[in-house]
């Protein structure tokens, strides 16, 4: 009868070598970094020195020359450099863009990319880092068909923008004839793009909430008033708790979607749940965090100089990106009410609401 | 990063799936034979003693009991998913609850050889029903407080005092009473307890129904007026009753009980919408993804217990979450109804289950104010 427990649960972590040499290096980057500013670019230094380690193409094929990395490790780096609040495009260049070349077949120069969902006119907004790309995968549906193109970025105009994190947030319009043709991906490809959209900005937003957590933490116990540190009021002590409990909510429900992304490489047909829970969780996280590490950080908290904005700023601005918190709500609960009372805890468990044997 | 709070998440095999539907397609076959009716927060209120001794017989009691004690000498995991599916499907589990969660490794724990014999096969198979005697009117949050009085007599102790909202007093056997066996000395207030294994039949033990709001009797008040308890009814050491009563938090704070408690109500609500008998409405899915994300967390802290690792952080992050979380389920779908608008009579009765009973979630086996102190101790600030 007895059972071996590794029989019965798979732990899912990042390698801890790349953790480490992660840890070292955002470390490093926080310790020598500018001061704060209220917009921020791309810093081009700090991409060169993750491109020399290869992880700015971490889950790109070893023949297409990425480093062959898994969706776990690759949260694990959008997560160590959303805590360091690392402007550089990590999510846009690998996950979401590398990963549309090879599905498509196209070539990727390696040259900085981002990625959009053109409209019908040619025309993306919101288009993240895409004055600083160097050329901008686009995917686009046409007649039921799913189409990728690499389109350079001098024939693309491009309106600046920024997003409320102060990032490169641009309106792009695409010149039509780019747009003709294009290469035919998979169904698969073109409706995993918003999950896995969905899925790194999660993993971005868990990060940056924790760092947000030890940012808190360190100014309790440092910050005196009344004779004592603040952290030693009960009130504060709640506030504070709250903020670590949601934070290690969104990290659980990012983690499993995560999990299940990577034992399946996004085939398991649970995905939409999972990531739908991931993106809930963190988007309702973000509110109790953003508002309660303010109110715990005081006034300081609300100035230019101090860490706290370069996290918070970004958290808000990527939980609403891959569809708002409302739009994921609403899938989650259409999923919950059609597996409807019997259902809904194989829905829960399993990701559908049809189970099969064999997975949960 | 600071350390976390909660250990990582790991994945369900399956190995262990296939246990969980086993339990389920069980208790579909009960659910569609009449045996019980689902509902609410039954691991509280819902005592069905032949159900309970049919799941013993199925080896679903006991798990983490030795064999040789009468139990299955399974894993935390197997035993988690166990409960997981009785708990959704708002299954009778009230009378092996206690027992089963935290009386059986308790004595594994700190029995004598002879207490193990005693009382841990009748447990596993689901025919021992304990109670825990902790709380008294005037020691609430602040156990350490307790006045029971226990006096050495000969051959044994005598006790004396009252205890409060004991779960299913009148219903069970005997329970575990936490006594002062010293005097307080305030310099050491966690010394001098000791924890007694009383039969609650015996002698000078008085049961008063204490009703709850909505009408129900669950728990009751428990006067021991100078009760005889061998000196073999001792549960380990005389005076180490603070270190037994919170070395077993972790197990009783982060299992899905303190998640799941509204479950029924949820699944259907989801079918309300579905009908059109409730607006659509994003909330469901709000705390649907709550609901998951907590089964995740409360799966990853059962892999860190059975990896024996100190979890105790852990488990008052997910009973805070889950208990509010559970809670908040019961006035959400409240806020989904309006007066005199024709629901079907399920969701009527577990609604109105569910918001009597929700008071509770959050201040049995610990307050949130409490956990949320031992949270922020977990993060250092205290
Ligand atoms: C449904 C139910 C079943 C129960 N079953 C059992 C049982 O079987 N056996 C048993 O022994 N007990 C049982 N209890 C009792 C339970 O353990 C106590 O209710 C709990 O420990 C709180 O004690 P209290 O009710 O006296 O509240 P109090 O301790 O008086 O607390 C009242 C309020 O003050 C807050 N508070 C108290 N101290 C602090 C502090 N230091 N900081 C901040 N806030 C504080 C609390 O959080 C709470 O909000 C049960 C309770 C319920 C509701």
């Amino acid at each position: 009868m007895a059972t071996d427990p590794r029989e019965l649960a798979a732990p899912t972590t990042p390698d801890p070598d790349l953790v480490a040499v992660l840890t070292e290096l955002f470390a490093d980057y926080r310790a020598t970094r500018a001061t704060p500013t209220a917009v921020v670019d791309l810093d081009r230094g700090l991409w060169r020195r993750l491109e020399g380690l290869g992880l700015t193409r971490l889950t790109g094929s070893e023949s297409a020359g990425g480093s062959g990395g898994g969706w776990v490790d690759a949260a694990a780096l959008l997560g160590l450099a959303a805590a360091a609040a690392a402007p550089v495009p990590l999510a846009e260049h690998d996950v979401l863009g590398g990963w549309l070349l090879e599905a498509a077949g196209l070539p990727n120069d390696g040259g900085l990319r981002t990625v959009c969902r053109p409209d019908p006119s040619g025309v993306a907004l919101n288009v993240t880092w895409a004055r600083d790309a160097s050329s901008i995968v686009a995917l686009w549906e046409d007649r039921d068909e799913w189409r990728v193109a690499d389109v350079a970025i001098d024939r693309v105009g491009i309106e600046e923008r920024r997003n409320l994190a102060g990032e490169p947030c641009d309106t792009v319009e695409f010149d039509l004839d780019d747009l003709e043709g294009g290469t035919v991906v998979a169904h698969a490809i073109g409706e995993q793009f918003h999950l896995r959209g969905a899925l790194a900005r999660s993993a971005q937003v868990v990060g940056a909430m924790e760092r947000v957590v030890e940012v808190v933490l360190e100014h309790v116990r440092a910050r005196e008033q009344f004779g004592r540190p603040i952290g030693r009021f009960q009130a504060v002590q709640h506030l504070v708790s709250d903020i670590a409990c949601e934070t290690a909510l969104a990290r659980a429900a990012t983690d499993a979607a995560v999990a299940r992304a990577a034992a399946s490489d996004w085939r398991d047909p649970g995905m939409l749940f999972a990531v739908g829970v991931a993106k809930s969780c963190v988007g309702h996280a973000a509110s109790v965090v953003v508002r309660g590490s303010h109110q715990a950080l005081g006034a300081i908290g609300t100035t230019l100089e101090h860490e706290l904005h370069t996290l918070t700023r970004p958290i808000l601005a990527r939980r609403s990106e891959y569809g708002s918190l409302q739009d994921w709500d609403e899938t989650l609960t259409a999923l919950a009410s059609s597996a409807g009372h019997d259902r809904l805890w194989t829905l829960i468990t399993t990701g559908r609401a049809t189970p099969r044997r064999s997975d949960a | 990063m600071s350390a976390r709070l909660v250990p990582p998440g790991a994945r369900e095999l399956p190995a262990l799936t296939e246990l969980r539907l086993e339990v389920r397609a069980f208790l579909a076959e009960q659910v569609a034979a009449g045996a019980f009716v689902p509902h609410v927060d039954t691991w509280l209120t819902r005592w069905d003693r032949d159900f309970t001794r049919e799941l013993g017989r199925r080896g679903w009691l006991g798990m983490v009991i030795p064999t040789e004690y009468g139990g299955q000498g399974r894993t935390y995991l197997e035993r988690f998913v166990v409960t997981e599916e009785l708990l959704v499907v708002g299954a009778p589990v009230a009378a092996h609850w206690i027992a089963e969660r935290q009386i059986g490794p308790s004595l594994l724990r700190y029995g004598t050889e002879e207490q193990k014999e005693a009382f841990l096969p009748g447990i596993s198979r689901g025919e021992v029903v304990f109670g825990i005697g902790m709380s008294e009117p005037d020691s609430g949050s602040d156990l350490a407080s307790v006045r029971t009085r226990a006096e050495r007599v000969d051959g044994g102790w005598r006790l004396t005092g009252t205890k409060v909202w004991t779960s299913g007093a009148h219903e069970a056997d005997a329970f575990f009473a936490l006594a002062r066996s010293a005097p307080i000395d305030p310099a050491h207030r966690h010394d001098g307890l000791s924890q007694f294994i009383v039969d609650l039949r015996a002698p000078g033990v008085t049961i008063r129904p204490i009703i709850s709001m909505g009408g129900d009797h669950h728990f009751n008040e428990v006067h021991l007026d100078g009760v005889l308890i061998p000196d073999d009814r001792v549960l380990g050491e005389i005076g180490d009753g603070w270190s037994q009563v919170t070395s077993e938090l972790a197990h009783e704070r982060s299992g899905p009980e303190r998640v799941l408690s509204t479950f029924q109500l949820l699944a259907a609500a989801a079918q309300a919408m579905d009908d059109g008998r409730l607006p659509t409405d994003p909330g469901l899915g709000r705390h649907v993804a709550r609901l998951a994300a907590l089964h995740h967390m409360s799966f990853a802290v059962s892999t860190a217990l059975e990896n024996h690792e100190d979890a105790d952080t852990a488990a008052a992050v997910v009973k805070v979450l889950g208990t509010t979380g559970e809670g908040d389920i019961a006035d959400y779908v409240d806020t989904l109804t309006a007066t005199g608008w024709a629901l079907d009579e399920e969701l009527d009765t577990l609604l109105h289950a569910a918001i009597l009973q929700r008071p509770g979630f959050t201040l049995r086996g610990g307050t949130n104010e409490i956990l949320r102190g031992v949270i922020a101790r977990g993060l250092g600030m205290r």
